[in-house]
């Protein structure tokens, strides 16, 4: 729901946003009508809209509506394809291809392109006078070279053994799109079904990074803080959350004064309902138990199911030479090769992959606080000057049951689960982004 | 067709890279395959997308074994270039600069004159107006040149908006100031050092270890359904988010909706489980389509089709 939010978008969207016609453009078969594409050269690109399809051709080839429609259909198409890769020189980037190293060395970046790909790498090069000595430089991936020639912001020379000399700026043989398609794809580890999946989320404005660094000196977000000991901060808060527990209970009122007097509860043994389902859960759940396998490797090493690209939505402050921790982490697949991850191929990536916190719901209209402590009625003064000492008290990271911050709905904190896992299935240029995620029904007991 | 469409094949994988190879193989031949490139003037967005165009393996192996196209190992095909070749191709770029920044120096802008623009009569007068001044300067600049148009030998300058006129004057400007346009080239086809070497048979590609489509059951029983119903005269696109192998098109899928989506079974004693039938039942109602299993038999080549639809009684 909130990735439709946050897609990217160049402009605010027109006012005549038809919600059908919207979501037809989610859907494959919605026509695509290149005819509404703005012509190349246009001042302002738009993008463009599906458009309406036909149930069938007339009998006899179309109608002569049909074949004008068509005809038009693809004379657009074929005009927005034979459009240039045309760059101001004041805007290009240089690089050159290194395939022995499965690197492009930029030698003049430009545009914010550089801002979320390309890293710097230490390489030996000679100097002047013929000793060689390690230099910084700044290195594109195999996939970061391809889409930004791709998309006609890099221009690329291929490093060829070749005297070069008298010829200027011409730094090697200077490669085309097809070329950099037929050479650039295959090394280091990158598919085409890899680089379509990234080209994908780059032009919707995603970051991608590799999860695996492919040299040591690319950039990887810090380890994650699992079992880091506890800031002085968070203990101190850990151990006011306990205390602020009790009076909270204690001024909510849930606490039955009269229990211990009742009479009932020697008689019925703490027969209310929760307490006997709770007693019912008999049958281990969760999954801090590894499924059990008669095999010692339940999962082959040729297993497609490893995590391959680092996501970053464009919301996040992404700093390349620091890199967060990933908003989402991708598996990509060959759809005509791999079958639905076994339940030992899932568990092995929800191994390493960390535990999000529940969606917390969103707010709706004006934000009602009073509603969740029946207290505040009772003595509206005392309560705001409580909430007053505990905000300030409390981070918002901890729990806190009774103040403003409202409780993560149990249904959408079971359909968002855990841990999260993106896989992209492609077939033969066809992508399927999968989330498979990890619930956790027993920490969300119904009753 | 007399001369066979070049596919280039990289890392197993086939690619159309001339636009007129795709309007042959769409047109003529109903093949469409898939575009996957980046749209250069629309880059931000993924529903329209550019060269180069993908084939399914089963598209490449038809269009081979109807002779309507080669496949071209492509990583082999980019020779590298000579030391001459680079000094030709370093003049005809210089050459272009030189035009661009002439002709930006005179017009001011180059976006101005763009032929695609609705012309109204106001800037159909500017646009006089432009060409005479240019007319006159470059009569101005090169007195000795006729100034008539001569091609450049650069492969970006049939770009209308880069019309051509005489060179600059000045030639010992080795890398001009201004400002002007640098063009990536989508296809090799115009470069000098591009040398593709057919392969006019799937056997020789295998050989040539280039492709190996199809090699397995699977693969072969994908070719088959896929050439049977191509022989129908029925457009296919990918059937993945359809629950199968293919989307069966009546016409062009630009104007058409898809009435079938085609699953593969390999033998005609495959087994088929009812829970298959009804979920292919189910997303076929849901989908506007009727769901076709398409059985191949590996040893007479025949292929048989059932379709699925909801009765929809009651």
């Amino acid at each position: 729901m909130d990735d439709v939010l946050e897609r990217p978008r160049p402009q605010p969207a027109t006012p005549t946003l038809d919600p059908a016609e919207e979501e037809s453009s989610g859907s494959e078969d919605g026509g695509l009508d290149w005819t509404k594409l703005p012509k190349v050269g246009a001042v302002r690109p738009v993008i463009p809209k599906r458009g309406e399809k036909d149930f069938e051709p007339a009998a006899g080839g179309g109608s002569g509506l049909q074949a004008h429609v068509l005809d038009r259909a693809r004379a657009a198409m074929f005009d927005a394809l034979k459009a240039d890769r045309a760059i101001s020189s004041k805007s290009a980037s240089y690089g050159i291809w290194c395939p022995q190293i499965s690197r492009v060395h930029v030698t003049v970046a430009r545009g914010i392109h550089f801002s979320a790909m390309g890293h710097s790498a230490a390489r030996p090069t000679s100097i002047d006078n013929g000793s060689t000595k390690l230099q910084k430089r700044l290195e594109l991936l195999p996939e970061e070279a391809l889409y930004l020639i791709e998309r006609g912001a890099l221009f690329c020379w291929k490093d060829i053994q070749t005297d070069l000399t008298g010829l200027d700026d011409i730094e090697g043989a200077p490669m085309s799109v097809q070329q950099a398609f037929a050479e650039i794809i295959g090394k280091e580890d990158l598919t085409l079904e890899k680089y379509q999946v990234f080209a994908y989320l780059r032009r919707l404005g995603y970051v991608v990074t590799r999860t695996d660094p492919p040299s040591p000196s690319y950039p990887v977000p810090p380890p994650r803080v699992g079992s880091a000991p506890l800031s002085f901060y968070q203990r101190l808060s850990s151990i006011f959350s306990l205390f602020t527990a009790s009076v909270l209970r204690f001024l909510r009122g849930s606490n039955n004064w009269w229990r211990p007097l009742g009479i009932s509860r020697w008689i019925h043994h703490d027969k209310s309902y929760g307490k006997v389902f709770k007693s019912l859960r008999v049958i281990p759940a969760g999954h801090s138990v590894a499924p059990h396998s008669s095999r010692a490797t339940p999962v082959a090493p040729s297993s497609p199911y490893k995590i391959f690209y680092n996501m970053y939505k464009p919301s996040t402050n992404f700093r390349k030479t620091i890199p967060p921790q990933p908003d989402f982490q991708v598996v990509v697949v060959n759809a005509r090769t791999a079958f639905v991850p076994s339940l030992y191929e899932l568990t092995e990536l929800f191994n390493v992959l960390p535990e999000i916190p529940p969606p917390l719901p969103r707010k709706r209209g004006a934000p009602s606080v009073v509603q969740s402590s029946p207290v505040a009625v009772a003595s509206p003064v005392h309560t705001s000057t409580f909430k007053h000492i505990f905000s300030w008290l409390l981070p918002s990271s901890t729990p806190q049951p009774v103040t403003s911050q409202p409780r993560p709905h149990p249904f959408a904190a079971l359909k968002a689960g855990k841990k999260n896992i993106v896989i992209a299935a492609v077939d033969s240029g066809n992508i399927s982004f999968f989330r498979f995620s990890q619930g956790a029904f027993e920490e969300w007991p119904t009753l | 067709m007399t001369q066979p469409i070049l596919l280039r094949v990289s890392n197993f994988k086939a690619y159309v890279w001339d636009v007129d190879d795709i309007n042959i193989l769409r047109s003529h031949h109903h093949i469409c395959g898939i575009l996957t490139g980046t749209l250069p003037h629309l880059s931000s967005q993924n529903i329209f997308l550019g060269l180069p165009l993908q084939l399914m393996p089963e598209e490449a192996v038809l269009l081979v074994e109807n002779g309507i196209a080669v496949l071209v190992d492509d990583p082999s095909a980019h020779h590298i270039p000579s030391q001459s070749a680079l000094k030709l191709w370093k003049e005809a770029r210089l050459n272009d600069i030189r035009q661009q920044i002439a002709l930006t120096e005179e017009k001011g802008s180059i976006e101005a004159s763009n032929p695609d623009r609705a012309m109204s009569e106001s800037a159909k007068r500017k646009r006089k107006e432009r060409e005479e001044r240019r007319a006159r300067a470059m009569a101005n600049a090169a007195p000795g040149v006729p100034a008539e148009d001569n091609p450049s030998p650069h492969p970006t300058s049939e770009n209308p908006s880069q019309a051509i006129i005489g060179e600059a004057p000045d030639s010992t400007i080795v890398m001009p100031s201004g400002s002007y346009t640098v063009n990536i080239p989508a296809s090799s086809s115009k470069l000098e050092w591009y040398v593709p070497h057919s392969n006019a048979s799937l056997t020789i590609a295998r050989e040539a270890g280039i492709w190996l489509y199809p090699s397995t059951l699977q693969e072969r029983a994908r070719c088959g359904v896929f050439r049977d119903l191509w022989e129908k005269g029925y457009y296919m696109g990918g059937g993945i988010k359809f629950g199968g192998e293919y989307l069966v098109y009546p016409g062009d899928p630009l104007r058409y909706h898809s009435h079938f989506v085609a699953s593969v079974i390999e033998a005609p004693d495959a087994a088929l489980r009812p829970m298959e039938i009804v979920a292919h039942g189910r997303l076929g109602t849901g989908t506007k389509k009727a769901h076709l299993l398409c059985e191949w038999n590996d040893e007479t080549r025949v292929v048989s089709y059932l379709s699925v639809e909801w009765a929809g009684f009651g």
